[in-house]
């Protein structure tokens, strides 16, 4: 029978985007809209003695200007983990961005006018930009209070922390033995500390919310990763049922994690509900730099090995700085702690990660999620580990990764790929065993590395469902919260609808995205679509076709066991219909559908560390080639290879899309990509003085291998890729950056100036010829 | 708001227009909001990621930081205006086909850079599109595929003429 699992279906979102036609919330217009900007704190830590709005309320075409003192809501803090970021700055302003007042205006030029004309009076305060700052026994605090959510039920082995009158906010601790037996038994214990930077998601769509408050309801037009979650808090902070509240997603240009209209969509509800007509809020590219950033990682690791390499124990100590607001680190604090012991075997492990409050750019989830910054740190050492034991850093891997079938912790999901078989396919691809010429030139040194990395995949505590309808002419169509970011989730979940009704891809539709109608979903990350809303979609499919399958049986007066549905049609013994005579059969000629229901829900588990199993494992191994520049510090990678699992492909572009996609991200992150701070103000938010990765950067040679060992649990055995291929970039790349130079660089991005001075700062030997 | 507004007469994707805009106003503010036209997209705002390129006289130029009177007396390319109603250009189908973009918010800017390269050049080697199409960015693709969506859309435009 044909499938179409496998197939490069052409995605359901193609023409509309290819065309322009496809409509992003920022293309929406509604009669009436006004513009909201808002206005942002100059200082990084600051109380707010006074704020006088009455010149701005007054300007022509100024319709609403909100601040603390006419901001009426039920609660006015929200936070994806901790509600700790109140909707406008209340009692003081926490970092050089914060918002401090709202306005709605007839246009753009207006709003900006108004901002001006805003008087705010600010009492200074110290601020603290790093987490080192941030720990010292004088260090102000950045929250006197905050609301904690409950701690996470963490299960065997972990446990969550709480720290009193302190700036961590959030401290996972996990143990298995006693890691200082561990030590004893190891001959050689090597302890290393790594840099991970902060840094901007930036997706090419900045953040925006269109929000239209009418009698006692709301809608809201929004590009988030989470629609459900933000329907949530905006029942929260304006006290209003869920079922008032509309969140609708259109196009969304980009994601990777960094939580998208979150705090646009309940401004732009605030000042709808205020003006009570739709407003629109948009934030600029320099303001979505100051909205949410990935959280600059410090990783101290030890490790204890066998003289013949066999790792024994290891202790890592993770420190994140968090920023003003926390979003989501808290939960990549946790993540980067339990991926620090990487996908090896190690008998005794000791874990502290700790998320810290700072007067910086508020911090949250972003693609890798602590994944690749703790991968960063053990697989660098790693090979500080295989030089001095004179190992080849493969044959070092080989002895320690997890086998197939083995617990990557006791009680949590077995490895469910080949891991072993990948390192062999890494090694070919990156050809390790040749020799490469060095470059004639002896100011330029060549060489190559490798890193293997995993992360649990799929998210925590999910909860997703979906519907699917069969129509009365035998169409179907599929409702699913999985959010279209790019990746292509709604074709393949297209195909798993049309593979379980054995239908042609083209009489499947996905609906859009409404929470009105949209059956429930957590959200869009963590690599979760395909294996979570994935079992939910085809389980939806197999009980709609299980009740077409009934309704056949007892409108044909034949056992249900006889009925099958093949190639779109219903078969029993010799004779078939199609479904549109089927459907017409079953209803009566008056028309009627079937509707499929379907879900997944993570299950708790106290037996295991993070309270649940993981859905599954994501892969990134990486090797690089690259060349090094000894008089500029200038690193080109001249060959990249990713490996990973996709367990079973279901869209083969789309899984390349999305592998070479992540590299590219973890290219960009290890050679210049980075977030700075002057005088306590970011000092690059915008493209030109934050470089993101072009074409230019792209290594000559590039590929993405994606093995399919079919250990998923997604339909069909899948798993997601989402975030694999940025895991093993750093390190590879400063492995490489080691084997072509003998130095080890312990931070990046590896800009030309640090690995120059990392170099000893040679000296230019020539004048450089013109 | 004292605003100069200055006659334009310019060709917008085959027609030829006249409109009055202020002196101020940037082109992507006229193709966006007054015509209506909202597949050019605002990103950096600052001509460095190309996600509001569109074609003047054929060549590749960001919209976010030319005014709209600039355009006076020439011919401006959208993406709405690259192929007829409900067909698709040789290099459309390319990108649907290969992969050449994932959240679609860089694409019709990508789409006119790579035009603006093939009419230039029918056959460009990968180096000369890793160059030219290096104008524009993409956060999504890792741009791999997109070489290979410029490059397959070079060959069917090669075999159509």
């Amino acid at each position: 029978m044909s499938t179409v699992i496998g197939e490069n279906v052409p995605r359901v979102d193609g023409q509309e985007k290819v065309t322009g036609r496809a409509l992003y919330t920022g293309d929406l217009k509604l009669a009436g809209m006004v513009q909201g900007k808002v206005l942002r704190c100059p200082y990084a830590h600051a109380r707010i003695r006074r704020i006088d709005a009455r010149k701005a309320e007054t300007l022509p075409g100024v319709v609403a200007v909100l601040t603390r003192d006419n901001l009426k809501v039920a609660t006015p803090y929200i936070g994806a983990m901790i509600k700790d970021q109140p909707v406008i700055a209340l009692e003081k302003a926490r970092y050089a961005g914060d918002v401090v007042a709202a306005v709605a205006a007839l246009d753009d030029a207006v709003a900006e006018e108004a901002l001006k004309a805003i008087e705010v009076d600010y009492e200074e305060l110290p601020a603290v930009m790093s987490v080192d700052d941030a720990l010292s026994p004088t260090a102000p605090l950045i929250h006197e209070r905050i609301e904690r959510s409950r701690p996470p039920a963490y299960g065997r082995g972990a446990s969550y922390i709480a720290h009193e009158h302190s700036n961590i906010c959030h401290h996972f601790h996990y143990e298995r033995g006693d890691v200082n037996e561990g030590f004893r038994q190891s001959d050689l214990v090597f302890e290393d500390e790594f840099v991970y930077p902060t840094a901007q998601h930036y997706p090419m769509e900045p953040t925006i919310s269109v929000a239209s408050y009418e009698g006692d309801s709301v809608t809201v037009w929004s590009p988030s990763q989470a629609p459900f979650a933000t329907r949530q808090e905006i029942s929260r902070v304006f006290g209003m049922p869920l079922s008032r509240i509309r969140v609708i997603v259109p196009h969304v240009g980009g994601g990777y994690g960094g939580s998208k209209g979150a705090l646009t969509s309940i401004l732009a509800v605030a000042l709808s509900r205020h003006v009570r007509r739709p407003v629109r809020v948009a934030f600029s590219a320099d303001e979505n730099f100051k909205t949410i950033c990935q959280p600059q990682i410090k990783v101290v690791i030890k490790t204890g090995v066998k003289k013949d390499g066999t790792f024994v124990a290891r202790q890592s100590r993770v420190y994140l700085n968090a920023g003003a607001y926390v979003y989501s680190t808290p939960s990549v604090a946790e993540k980067a702690g339990y991926r620090s012991h990487g996908p090896y075997h190690i008998p005794y492990v000791l874990t502290d990660s700790y998320a810290v409050y700072t007067n910086t750019v508020p911090a949250g989830a972003f693609r890798g999620f602590g994944g690749h910054q703790a991968a960063f740190a053990y697989e660098s050492q790693a090979d500080i580990i295989a030089h001095r034991l004179a190992m080849d850093p493969v044959e070092l891997r080989r002895r320690n990764l997890l086998g197939r079938g083995e617990e990557y912790a006791a009680g949590d999901t077995p490895i469910d790929c080949d891991l072993k078989g990948m390192l062999e396919e890494l090694a070919v691809a990156i050809e390790w065993d040749k020799k490469e010429e060095p470059p004639k030139d002896p100011r330029f040194k060549r060489g190559k590395g490798i890193a293997c990395a995993v992360k649990d995949g799929g998210g925590s505590g999910k909860s997703a469902s979906a519907t699917v309808r069969i129509m009365s002419d035998g169409s179907a169509v599929l409702s699913t919260g999985s959010v279209e970011i790019g990746q292509g989730v709604r074709t393949t979940m297209l195909q798993i609808t049309a593979e379980e009704l054995t239908l042609p891809t083209d009489r499947v539709e996905v609906a859009a995205l409404d929470t009105h109608t949209t059956p429930f979903d957590h959200s869009t990350n963590a690599s979760s679509a395909t294996v979570v809303m994935g079992q939910a979609v085809q389980r939806a499919a197999q009980d709609a076709r299980q009740q077409l399958l009934s309704a056949a049986a007892s409108t044909l007066s034949v056992p249900v066991e006889e009925v099958q549905l093949r190639e779109g049609r219903i078969i029993v013994k010799e004779k078939g219909w199609s479904l549109p005579e089927i459907m017409r059969l079953c209803f009566a000629n008056v028309g009627g559908e079937v509707v499929g229901r379907g879900s997944f829900n993570q299950i708790r588990d106290e037996n295991v560390p993070l309270g649940q199993r993981s859905p599954f494992w994501e892969v990134g191994f990486g090797g690089a080639e690259v060349e090094v520049d000894e008089w500029t510090g200038a690193i080109r990678i001249l060959k990249y290879v990713s490996v990973t699992d996709a367990g079973k492909m279901i869209h083969p572009v789309h899984c390349r899309g999305q592998d070479e996609g992540a590299a590219m991200f973890g290219i960009g992150l290890s050679l210049f990509e980075e977030l700075l701070y002057e005088d306590g103000k970011l000092a690059n938010p915008n493209l030109i003085d934050y470089r993101l990765p072009r074409f230019r950067d792209l290594p000559h040679s590039f590929a993405s291998r994606i093995r399919e060992d079919a250990g998923g649990p997604g339909p069909y055995g899948a798993k997601g890729v989402g975030e694999g291929g940025i895991l093993g970039v750093a390190p590879a790349v400063c492995n490489a950056v080691f084997n072509a130079t003998g130095v080890r660089i312990r931070q990046v991005p590896l800009k030309g100036e640090r690995v120059w001075r990392a170099l000893g700062q040679p000296a230019v030997k020539t004048p450089v010829r013109q | 708001m004292d605003e100069n507004l200055v006659s334009v007469r310019f060709r917008l994707n085959g027609q030829q227009l006249a409109i009055q805009v202020p002196s101020q106003e940037l082109l992507i503010d006229l193709i966006r909001d007054r015509l209506g036209l909202t597949g050019t997209k605002r990103s950096c705002d600052m001509e460095i990621c190309g996600s509001c390129t569109v074609l003047l006289n054929g060549k590749a130029v960001s919209s976010c930081t030319l005014f709209a009177f600039d355009v006076d007396g020439k011919d401006v390319l959208t993406i709405e205006g690259l192929a007829p109603d409900g067909g698709l250009h040789p290099i459309q189908e390319a990108f649907i086909q290969y992969g050449g973009f994932q959240c679609g918010f860089c694409t019709p800017g990508m789409i006119l850079l790579a035009k603006s390269l093939l009419d230039e050049k029918q056959v460009p080697t990968e180096e000369e599109i890793r160059e030219y199409m290096d104008a524009n960015l993409c956060r999504c693709t890792g741009y791999q595929m997109i070489i290979e969506s410029v490059a397959a859309a070079a060959e069917k435009l090669r075999r159509n003429t």
